[in-house]
């Protein structure tokens, strides 16, 4: 197993704890961009957008890599995607080579990824002071 | 200091039908290979593979296959070769599989692992001959594997398998 903590106590009751190996899962909050006036992909449509995405960049292997969409709106087209920590590279430039969707033009913006999904609540580039 | 290191993968393919023999070139293997790669492993493991590969060597009557990758992405290709199943050339298809028998560094490396490879295999043909004749066609052939004929024709010998 790997470095799993490294603590460092100080002489007082102050105890710090480091933790070196990086989290299972990885969130990213993504928007498909699209244009208008065509069918907006419901949830399974949007899973099967991803997991095509990644079959086109990286094959069989990368499309059987456990990807799950956590939440997803229609209306935005916005949704929050939880993939293995090993595959969030391949999972994201897939994401970001993927042009087309049902013969129209697309894009995949990702606007916030953390190993914490509690991260992805609070955006600091939308706080409206 | 600084090189490119490549990986050899020393395979053989292994047929039921024996006309696939003759369909056994280059071209229609590595097209082959290239295939089950992107297939396996998408548009960056083809990318990744091709920077090096080339089908150094080839032996159709031995279905001997020598490829060669670079070392970053060997892994990438030796868990593609499984997903070869036919060899298409000239319209037709041959169902077939390949079975990796080493991983060198180098030619020399593969090369002494075949010549190896090819002693032990032509002492199991000789146990599994069930007619005299044939028994006497590969000893014929082994005997006649020598170091001293010419010195050209030394390497090929231990190379040569004998059969068909």
């Amino acid at each position: 197993r790997g470095p799993a903590g490294r603590a460092m106590a100080a002489a007082a009751a102050f105890e710090r704890r480091v933790v070196r190996r990086a989290a299972e899962h990885h969130y990213l909050r993504v928007r498909l961009e699209l244009s208008d006036g065509g069918a907006r992909p419901n949830a399974p449509q949007f899973k099967q957008l991803v997991v095509t995405a990644l079959r086109e960049l990286h094959g069989e292997v990368g499309a059987a890599l456990p990807v799950d969409v956590l939440t997803y709106e229609e209306k935005t087209l916005s949704a929050i995607l939880r993939v293995i920590s090993s595959g969030l590279v391949k999972l994201w430039s897939a994401l970001t080579l993927l042009g087309f969707y049902q013969n129209r033009r697309c894009a995949f913006r990702v606007l916030q990824t953390s190993p914490f999904l509690l991260a992805l609540s609070g955006n600091s580039r939308e706080l409206v002071l | 200091m600084v090189r490119f290191k490549n990986r050899y993968v020393l395979c053989e393919v292994v047929s039921e039908d024996p006309r696939c023999r003759q369909c056994i070139e280059d071209r229609a293997l590595g097209l082959a290979v290239r295939d089950a790669i992107t297939r396996v492993h998408g548009d960056y493991g083809l990318a990744c593979c091709s920077i090096s590969f080339t089908v150094k060597y080839l032996n159709a009557y031995t279905g001997t296959v020598l490829l060669r990758c670079r070392k970053d992405s060997y892994r990438l290709l030796c868990s593609a070769l499984p997903f070869v199943r036919y060899l298409e050339s000239r319209a037709q298809r041959y169902p077939c599989f390949l079975n990796t028998l080493h991983v060198g560094g180098t030619i020399r490396t593969c090369q002494k692992f075949l010549i190896q490879y090819n002693r032990t295999q032509l002492l199991r043909l000789l146990q599994n001959c069930t007619n005299e004749e044939e028994r006497q066609c590969i000893q014929k052939s082994l005997l006649s594997c020598s170091l001293t004929e010419e010195q050209s024709q030394s390497g090929d010998e231990e190379e040569d398998d004998g059969t068909e």
